[in-house]
């Protein structure tokens, strides 16, 4: 028995019996979520790596660096397009290869300052996408069907061993995270001072390249590679408009991380529309309020200042 | 004798940078309890003295000691606190409390790991009056006023229980008003809680006037000693140019 079918037997069967909740889930369809055991699967996917995505995007956002995320998955998808031309029968595993290498590549040509700016970020990501993109049309006639999904995500259809991936990937970032989140965050807002502290910066600085790479290559099939900035960044900085703290800005963004992926599912699955891009949406519509709404706040405020 | 000792000194210091020789033979110390201050030109070397000084960049020839060791090798787990630019140093896409990034200061290789800081959270508390903070503990830094801010900073160093503080430019964001408490922090720091302070700064007013020692810096030490001993520092300054970048400065704040 694979880890994550027994997850999913614990967290719907047996000690949670989250299937119990699907009866009172509106819609006609979304209640399979949480009753049937494939979209139990996808149920799990979804939440677990937005959670995981929350956090991590956070930090990305701060160091200003929200579209690594999306250069990564570029990435990940050239490492796919191998894997898929090479026969592989979990081509995530070579998504898995090629995007940490490329992050702790990227990471320490940029801690050289050999490679600086998001040009120069940019172009190297590309290069590997257009290697995968190469590869696949001289060696891959006739697999393109294959791709699409890990183009737009293929939720539904996640089975037990790429859960066992995504699971062991959320389950590893979020426990290093637990440990090593005050350094990290440290290192984030001022990154000599933190080394002055004796924070190893440079094991830190690896340490969440190498995470955000493999979050990134968990989020491919629930997301698609195209859309995963949806789920790293958008949440959080949705949460930046509004909070007032970290710790509040980081609650905020499981919130609103979690909001966006149920909604998602429920309008997907009720609407017979691709799961990823109706998360994408709804996650960039959630921030389109947030923004519209703290403007008209802050507006008012202004006025009664002025009043 | 503890005062004699010194936390700081550069010996037959030569540093290279992208094969430009930008200090070459700098010889100074620093006694515990002293504070000091660094001026000169830009390109004089002062951002090269401090980055050697913090173990970031190799001296070509001679050496940096702090506290007696090579500051490239030897962690020092809080003992030595850095003050940035406050504007430089904090990501402008960020929320955080006074509180949160002053409690940053109290993470060192030793408690790397642990997520509970009931223990730290004392020297939190006593960075934040330090700095007379207590009022704004909750603000979001990213709406103090730029003197505030530097505060902040400047608390996150205490919170370490620094006993060497370097400042890099602490008054560069800081509004003319606000300047003049910076200062009396500093002097507090120095002379009530026994601190000992190197400030690198272009604001020669106010270097002369809390400094207890001028270092000069052009490439090589130009002039080392007490504010008083040089009456003509400022025209020595106006010569190299440093006077007019400091009146620029204050031009732009106003």
């Amino acid at each position: 028995m694979k880890f994550s079918e027994f997850l999913i037997e614990i967290l719907f069967n047996d000690w949670f019996s989250l299937s119990n909740l699907g009866p009172f889930m509106p819609g006609e369809t979304f209640p399979a979520y949480f009753e049937v055991e494939m979209f139990q699967r996808a149920l799990l996917a979804a939440v677990l790596t937005t959670v995981v995505a929350g956090f991590y995007g956070s930090f990305l956002l701060m160091k200003n660096l929200a579209l690594m995320g999306d250069g990564l998955a570029h990435v990940s998808f050239g490492g796919v397009a191998v894997g898929i031309v090479l026969g592989a029968a979990a081509p995530l595993w070579y998504a898995l290869i090629f995007s940490v290498t490329a992050a702790l590549i990227i990471h320490e040509l940029q801690e050289r300052d050999l490679l600086t700016g998001d040009a120069s970020i940019a172009i190297f990501l590309t290069g590997m996408l257009a290697l995968g993109l190469v590869v696949l049309r001289i060696w891959g006639q006739g697999i393109t069907a294959d791709i699409e999904g890990y183009l737009f995500g293929n939720l539904n259809l996640i089975d037990y061993n790429d859960l066992d991936l995504i699971v062991s990937i959320s389950i590893i970032s979020l426990v290093s995270l637990f440990f090593l989140h005050n350094a990290l965050l440290a290192t984030t807002v001022d990154a000599i001072a933190a080394r002055i502290q004796g924070i190893p910066t440079r094991w830190i600085g690896l340490w969440f390249s190498a995470a955000v790479a493999a979050i990134v290559v968990s989020m491919v099939q629930v997301i698609g590679t195209l859309l995963v900035t949806a789920l790293l960044v958008t949440p959080a900085a949705t949460a930046q408009l509004v909070g007032r703290s970290f710790r509040e800005c980081m609650v905020l963004t499981q919130l609103i991380g979690i909001t966006s992926v149920l909604l998602g599912l429920f309008l997907s699955s009720e609407l017979d529309t691709g799961a990823g891009s109706m998360i994408a949406l709804v996650s960039a519509i959630v921030f389109g309020l947030v923004l519209i709404g703290t403007i008209v706040v802050n507006q008012d405020a202004n006025k009664q200042r002025i009043d | 004798m503890v005062q004699a000792e010194s936390m700081l000194e550069a010996n037959n210091l030569s540093v290279i940078r992208s094969g430009k020789i930008v200090l070459e033979d700098v010889n100074f110390q620093i006694k515990e309890g002293e504070f000091v201050g660094i001026v000169g030109p830009n390109g004089g070397g002062k951002s090269t003295l401090l980055l050697t000084i913090l173990g970031i960049l190799s001296p070509a020839k001679g050496d940096v000691k702090v506290f007696g060791h090579n500051p490239q090798f030897v962690n020092f787990n809080g003992k030595v606190g850095w003050v940035s630019q406050d504007a430089a140093s904090i990501p402008t896409k960020m929320r955080m409390t006074v509180r949160e990034l002053i409690s940053l200061g109290t993470i060192s290789s030793k408690n790397l790991f642990s997520f509970r800081r009931g223990k730290e959270s004392s020297a939190v508390e006593d960075a934040i009056k330090l700095v007379g903070l207590e009022d704004l503990a909750e603000a979001d830094i990213g709406r103090l006023s730029g003197g505030q801010r530097q505060r902040a900073v400047i608390g996150r160093a205490l919170a370490s229980n620094a006993e060497l503080l370097i400042f890099d430019e602490p008054l560069v964001n800081v509004d003319r008003s606000a300047r003049n408490g910076i200062l009396k922090l500093l002097d507090d720091l120095c002379h009530n809680e026994n601190k000992t302070l190197l400030m690198v700064s272009h604001d020669l007013t106010a270097i002369r006037q809390s400094a207890h020692r001028i270092v000069y810096l052009d490439g090589q030490v130009q002039f080392d000693g007490q504010p008083s001993d040089i009456p003509n520092l400022s025209g020595l300054a106006g010569l190299i140019g440093l006077e007019h970048v400091h009146s620029h400065a204050h031009k732009e704040e106003d």
